[in-house]
C-alpha cells in the first residue's frame, strides 16, 4: 500500500518508461514538471503543438533532442485531437494537458466517441498526503460533476475504488459525506449516501467498507463519532471521502491546500487512458505526483 | 475590535457574568463546560432539562447546582421554547444548546422572531480563529438553510455583517464561495455571487464589501496559473471576514475541517435579534463548548454596549 507521495514516486519509478504526449504545446505551456519526470526516467515525452515553443524549452532545460519527440501542429485543437488519437491507438500511453484552457480540454477528452470517456462519468480524485498522517487520503469528485445524480455517484465511487486499488489499497474505508450523519429526506445527499452505504453492504462495490451518511467530524474523528453515537470502522480511519456535490468537493480540496497546507495531486478517472490535468488548484510542488499517478494507472483503467 | 478567540475569552472574564440559559445540559462534556463557565465568571447559568439527568451529571462532574436556577422539563421542544422565550423576553442574555436536536431550537427561534415581528432568516455563524490571521473569519450559514436561494443568502449575509459590526469591524469583507471552476459553466452559487456583489455595491447588505474571489485559489493566488505550498502566507493575504457557503452540506464540511486541521479553531452561534444562541456541535468537547460560551458572553456584551472599538 502506498502511504505517501514519496512512495508513489518510488513505485512509479519502478515501472517501465512511458510515452507521454503533451498537447497542445504553446508558448505559455509550463513544462517544468516534465523535466523532473524525465530526469527520474519516468517518461519519454512527445510534444505536439508549437514546435518553436517546444524547441525553446528544450534549449532552456539543456535537454538533448534525442530524449523526446516533437510533432509540429500549430492549431491547438488539431494538436489535441492528434494526441488523443495517439493514446487511443497506443502510440503514447499518457496524455498531459498543455497550454489549452481546462474547459476546451475537458470538452475534447470527455467526448464519448472522439475522446477518452469510458465510464458513465469521469471524475477527479484529489489525493492528499496530509502532514503527520501515515497514509494518503482521497476525496472525489472535486472537479468534474457539479451536482451528480445517484447513478453518477455510483460511477464516481467505482472510479475512486479503482484508483485505490492501483495504490495498493485492497479494502478501502470510504466515508460518504453529507451535512449530517442521519438520513434526512430534506437533505438529498444523505439519501444518496445511505444508498451507497447499503450497496456496499451488499458487496456491490467489492471489498470495501462504505459508511454514509457521515458528517465530516464523524468521518475524520473517531472520538467525535463516538460522542455522536456513530460506530463504524470508517470513522477516523477513512481512506476515501465521497463528496455530496462539487461545491463541497472543490472548496474542501482548496481549503485543505490553502489553509491546511496539505499536499494534493489529482487523477482523472472514468477515462480509458491516463490523463494529467495540470489543474490550477494543484500546488506546483505536487504536479510531479500527478505524472506518477498516471504512470501507475497505465494499463489499469 | 475583537480579533481572536483569546480576545473573546478575555472579554468574557472581564464583562461576565451574563445570564445563560442552558437547554438540556444532559451530557458530561456540556455540564463540565457550564460548570467551568460559571467558575470562570463568564455566566450565571439557568439550567432547563430532565431533573434526574441534570442532577446525576452535576454530581458526576462535581458541580454544585444547588444555588443555580433550575427548570425541570423533559419535553425537548418545550425546553427549547422555554429557553428561547427567556432570551427574547430579556430574562437571560444568552441561550445555549445542550443535548437537544438543533432543529427544535431553530424552530423556537423562528417562532419568537416571528412574534417579535422580525421574521428574519435564522442562520448559523461559525467563526474560525486561524493561526497567523490577524482577524476573525466565519463561515455562514452552516446550520439551518439547506439550499438557500438568493433572497435567503442576502439575509444570511446581513446577519453576518451585523455580527461583524458588533465585533468592531466597520466594513467586513465577504467572499461568496462557489464551486465555479473552469469547466461546466456557471452554477447557481456563482449567479448568487454576481447578484450579491451588486446588492452590496448598492448598499443593500449594510456596510460591507463583496470581494471578487469566489474560492480559496482566488483569495490566495488570484490570476496566477500556479502557486507553491511553501509560499502560502495567510497573514499576508487579503482574507475575508465572512465566507458565505453555497449550501448546508458544503458549509458543514468546510467548517468542521477544524477536526482535521491543526491551525484552526471553531466557535458557532446563531445571532438572533435579541441575543446570541450558542450552538455547539454534538461532537464538540468541553473546551470548545466553553469557548462557545465565551463567544456568547462577548457578543451579549457587545449588544449591550453597541459594538466594539
Amino acid at each position: 500500500m502506498m502511504t505517501s507521495f514519496e512512495q508513489i514516486r518510488r513505485e512509479a519509478k519502478a515501472k517501465d518508461k512511458k510515452r507521454l504526449v503533451v498537447a497542445p504545446v504553446t508558448a505559455a505551456t509550463d513544462l517544468s514538471t516534465l523535466t523532473a519526470a524525465m530526469a527520474d526516467g519516468l517518461v519519454f515525452p512527445v510534444l505536439v503543438g508549437d514546435g518553436k515553443a517546444a524547441a525553446s524549452w528544450l534549449g532552456r532545460e539543456k535537454i538533448p533532442a534525442a530524449h523526446l519527440e516533437i510533432i509540429e501542429e500549430p492549431d491547438e485543437a488539431k494538436a489535441l485531437t492528434l494526441a488523443i488519437g495517439m493514446v487511443k491507438n497506443g502510440a503514447a500511453e499518457i496524455l498531459l494537458r498543455g497550454g489549452m484552457d481546462p474547459k476546451r480540454f475537458f470538452e475534447a477528452i470527455l467526448d464519448r466517441e472522439k475522446g477518452l470517456l469510458k465510464e458513465r462519468v469521469a471524475s477527479v480524485v484529489s489525493v492528499f498526503d496530509p502532514p503527520g498522517v501515515d497514509r494518503v487520503t482521497m476525496a472525489t469528485d472535486t472537479y468534474v460533476n457539479s451536482f451528480p445524480s445517484i447513478a453518477e455517484k455510483i460511477t464516481i465511487t467505482e472510479n475512486v475504488i479503482k484508483l485505490a486499488g492501483v495504490l495498493g489499497l485492497a479494502s478501502p474505508k470510504i466515508a460518504a459525506l453529507s451535512a449530517i450523519e442521519q438520513v434526512n429526506p430534506a437533505i438529498p445527499s444523505t439519501m444518496d449516501a445511505a444508498i451507497l452505504s447499503k450497496m456496499a453492504e451488499r458487496r456491490q462495490f467489492g471489498d470495501v467498507t462504505l459508511e454514509g451518511p457521515l458528517d465530516i467530524d464523524c468521518a475524520v474523528s473517531r472520538r467525535a463519532a463516538t460522542r455522536k453515537g456513530v460506530h463504524s470502522p470508517v470513522t477516523g480511519q477513512g481512506d476515501i471521502y465521497l463528496m455530496p456535490n462539487v461545491e463541497a468537493g472543490f472548496l474542501m480540496a482548496e481549503l485543505s491546500v490553502f489553509i491546511g497546507k496539505t499536499p494534493m495531486a489529482c487523477a482523472l478517472m472514468g477515462v480509458s487512458r491516463p490523463v494529467v490535468l495540470n489543474l490550477p488548484f494543484v500546488p506546483a510542488e505536487n504536479r510531479a505526483t500527478e505524472i506518477d499517478l498516471a504512470v501507475l494507472l497505465c494499463g489499469r483503467l | 475590535m475583537i480579533r481572536s478567540f483569546a480576545d473573546m475569552d478575555r472579554l468574557a472574564s472581564e464583562k461576565g457574568p451574563k445570564r445563560l440559559v442552558v437547554l438540556a445540559p444532559e451530557d458530561e462534556e456540556f455540564m463540565l463546560a457550564v460548570r467551568d463557565s460559571a467558575a470562570m465568571g463568564y455566566t450565571r447559568p439557568v439550567l432547563i432539562g430532565d431533573r434526574e439527568k441534570m442532577e446525576r451529571l452535576a454530581d458526576q462532574v462535581q458541580y454544585d447546582i444547588s444555588s443555580a436556577e433550575k427548570i425541570y422539563e423533559k419535553s425537548r421542544q418545550t425546553i427549547a421554547d422555554l429557553g428561547i422565550r427567556m432570551l427574547f423576553s430579556g430574562e437571560v442574555d444568552i441561550a445555549g444548546k445542550g443535548q437537544i436536536p438543533t432543529a427544535y431550537i431553530y424552530r423556537a427561534i423562528i417562532r419568537e422572531e416571528s412574534k417579535a415581528g422580525k421574521g428574519k432568516v435564522v442562520s448559523v455563524i461559525s467563526m474560525w480563529d486561524i493561526e497567523g490571521l490577524e482577524h476573525l473569519t466565519c463561515f455562514t450559514d452552516t446550520g439551518v438553510n439547506i439550499t438557500p436561494d438568493y433572497r435567503a443568502k442576502a439575509e444570511i449575509v446581513r446577519n453576518a455583517v451585523f455580527f461583524f459590526h458588533l465585533l468592531g469591524y466597520p466594513k467586513p469583507k465577504i467572499c461568496v464561495l462557489s464551486g465555479k471552476r473552469e469547466v461546466n459553466g456557471d452554477i447557481p452559487s456563482y449567479q448568487d455571487f454576481l447578484a450579491l456583489k451588486k446588492a452590496a455595491a448598492a448598499g443593500e447588505l449594510g456596510a460591507c464589501e463583496v470581494m471578487e474571489a469566489t474560492s480559496f485559489i482566488d483569495i490566495f493566488s488570484p490570476g496566477k496559473t500556479d502557486f507553491r505550498l511553501r509560499d502560502i502566507r495567510i497573514g499576508r493575504t487579503d482574507f475575508p471576514h465572512i465566507m458565505l457557503v453555497p449550501n448546508l452540506a458544503t458549509g458543514n464540511i468546510l467548517v468542521k475541517l477544524d477536526f482535521a486541521l491543526k491551525n484552526v479553531r471553531r466557535r458557532s452561534l446563531v445571532m438572533s435579534s435579541r441575543g446570541p444562541v450558542i450552538i455547539p456541535s454534538r461532537s464538540d468537547f468541553r473546551d470548545s463548548i466553553l469557548g462557545e460560551i465565551a463567544a456568547g458572553v462577548t457578543v451579549a456584551e457587545q449588544i449591550k454596549g453597541g459594538g466594539a472599538s
